[in-house]
């Protein structure tokens, strides 16, 4: 559209100054990380010296940083999968085959959306107490316990956009492959599935983005076996001190990733983040 | 659903959605294989409703019976006590103190969120060069963790070297405590807030925009209609749904907040910013009362629910879901 002069140049200036604010604090935070343990709170700021690694090295070796790395890792990565596995076949079956509670079923997965985490970090530290106790089944401070908590955000979302990506894909693709002989679980996996597989990596990806910065069920579940990154960062505060340079390695590590991640997804984002309601 | 399939014992529809066996047509007409075609969404479905049954419905039905009991992690012993605990919770200072935190911290946030979010949404289009960049930059926010975010800016806020207070030293005006004075804590929390969440917003509403349709607006704009008048009579209301959603999201994640808070004030000072989340938290974890913790949370669902129904129900007015 064509817009004034004046009326684009405000907005450059309006837009820069928003992208400064968000750029400052992400970038002179990430630069503490760099700084030798001496500068790291002087006033004012330091912003010329000798980059130095050594706040990653405390971080990752003194401190087991590697430990959470791979609890995180692992957490994140097997609770996208199960979403995966579970999800796909559902969702392949909401935007295929017309019965009579698809509609219901669909909206009461957005609902679940609004469940606060406390209402589902509670009773499953109940439940996992009470496992232990009574049945020996130990899922507290564990991988699986974890992994299959976190379903209560990732498979809807998991449902809900791979639905969206099936349903762009024409039904006649699998009836003709299913008339040439294929089963229809043969058609989804040998003729659907690599037609869709950009959405299944968008799907995992954005996924993964949020077990990934997930703190709160954490918090609630995890113990030293299984503490994550986001845990982590609040140990670098004790009450009268914060040790920022250490603290600002953690959260690089926790941010670079995803950051990385973002740019490669950035269209697919506004679908995900909204649970494909635009659609 | 089953009555018009009663008359013939194939019918033209399932001999398509058939495997390969079946073609051959030897013991597939029977009514077990109907069945079968007619509940074959349960065979994907089920295992991913399985699941969420166990992971959210148990927690919620648990969390009632809890609620009615009195219930430790440390005592064996579970009265019964009815709606005690619902009413010890809604007479509980504490509690309605940080239900009123919530609310303000609901509003305040969501509302800025959503006019800068607007009115970013509304600017990036004036722009040409740089967009795609401008855009990145933007939305790096929502991918961060919130609990890096609020660590960040206990670090930009801090009052001996923080970067805010050097810059307002700058300004000539001294050093501020603002995450430590009761006046200032819940609005600062508030403002880190919107600064993580308000590109969400403008992710929405621009995506909104995108698929608005071009006719109704050139045709204003020939008729000379002024830019205010098409903002106020078509995009506002054309993009209603996409509003609503934005809203919605905004709302629920608002209510719920708990990371934040909790690195960059933990509640205080003198539970300013405790938030429901926060406060429940405490009360199970801290204070070892689950039951009282899990009417509360009953309590937080029932009303997020029906701010969420009322919204959902505006929504569905024009928006085809499912």
């Amino acid at each position: 559209m064509r817009v004034p002069r004046s009326e684009r140049i405000l907005a450059y200036v309006i837009l820069i100054v928003m992208a400064i604010l968000v750029l400052v604090p992400v970038l002179a935070g990430s630069v503490t990380a760099f700084k030798p343990q001496i500068i790291w709170v002087s006033s004012p700021p330091t912003w010329i010296f000798e980059p130095t690694l050594e706040n990653f090295e405390f971080v990752f070796f003194t401190r087991k940083g590697w430990l959470f790395l791979r609890n995180s890792l692992i957490i994140s990565i097997g609770s996208v999968v199960m979403a995966l596995i579970l999800g796909v076949p559902a969702a392949y079956a909401f935007a295929r085959f017309r019965f009579r509670s698809s509609k219901a079923l669909m909206q009461w997965l957005i609902s679940l959306r609004m469940i606060p985490p406390i209402v589902v970090g509670l009773p499953f530290y109940a439940m996992f107490l009470y496992l232990e106790r009574g049945l020996g089944i130990g899922l507290r401070d564990t991988f699986p316990g974890l992994i299959i908590t976190y379903q209560t955000f990732l498979l809807p979302l998991v449902i809900w956009m791979m639905r969206g990506y099936f349903a762009e894909l024409p039904a006649a693709m699998e009836e003709s492959a299913m008339v040439e002989g294929y089963t229809r679980l043969g058609a989804l996996w040998r003729v659907v599935l690599p037609v869709v597989w950009p959405g299944i990596v968008a799907t995992a990806i954005l996924n993964f983005i949020f077990a990934w910065n997930e703190f709160f069920l954490a918090l609630i579940l995890a113990g030293n076996r299984t503490s994550t990154l986001p845990m982590s960062a609040g140990t670098y505060i004790v009450r009268t001190r914060v040790e920022w340079g250490n603290l600002f390695s953690v959260n690089l590590i926790i941010m670079a990733p995803i950051i990385v991640l973002t740019i490669i997804l950035r269209r697919q984002l506004v679908k995900g983040l909204t649970f494909g309601i635009l659609e | 659903m089953s009555t018009r399939r009663g008359g013939s014992p194939v019918n033209i529809k399932d001999m398509f959605h058939s495997n390969a066996s079946d073609d051959q047509g030897k013991i597939f007409s029977t009514r077990l294989y109907q069945l079968t075609q007619r509940h074959r969404h349960w065979f994907f479905i089920g295992p991913a409703l399985i699941i969420l049954l166990l992971v959210v419905i148990y927690p919620i039905i648990f969390s009632t019976g809890v609620s009615l009991f009195r219930v430790t992690f440390a005592s064996q012993s579970r009265p019964f006590v009815g709606l005690q605990n619902f009413e010890r919770m809604l007479g509980n200072d504490d509690f309605i103190q940080s239900a009123l935190n919530t609310l303000y911290y609901v509003f305040f946030s969501v509302s800025g969120s959503f006019i800068i979010g607007f009115g970013v949404a509304l600017l990036i289009r004036r722009v040409t060069a740089g967009k795609e960049l401008l855009r990145l930059i933007l939305i790096i926010p929502i991918t961060m963790a919130p609990i890096v975010v609020g660590l960040m800016w206990n670090w930009m806020l801090d009052p001996l070297f923080g970067l805010v207070n050097w810059f307002l030293g700058l300004l000539g005006i001294p050093g501020q405590t603002m995450l430590a004075q009761a006046s200032t804590a819940r609005l600062t929390v508030v403002l880190v807030d919107i600064w993580q969440w308000y590109p969400l917003v403008f992710l929405i509403i621009e995506a909104g925009m995108a698929t608005l349709p071009r006719a109704p607006f050139e045709s204003a704009r020939l008729e000379g209609v002024s830019s205010w008048i098409i903002f106020r009579r078509l995009t506002l209301p054309m993009l209603r749904p996409v509003i609503l959603v934005a809203l919605l999201l905004r709302t629920v994640d608002a209510f719920r907040t708990f990371d934040l808070v909790r690195v960059m004030t933990d509640g205080g000072p003198a539970l300013t910013t405790e938030t429901l989340s926060l406060y429940l938290y405490r009360t199970a974890f801290t204070f070892n009362k689950l039951s009282r913790a899990a009417a509360g949370s009953i309590l937080m669902l029932l009303f997020i629910g029906l701010i969420s129904a009322l919204m959902f129900r505006y929504l569905y007015r024009d928006v085809e879901v499912g």
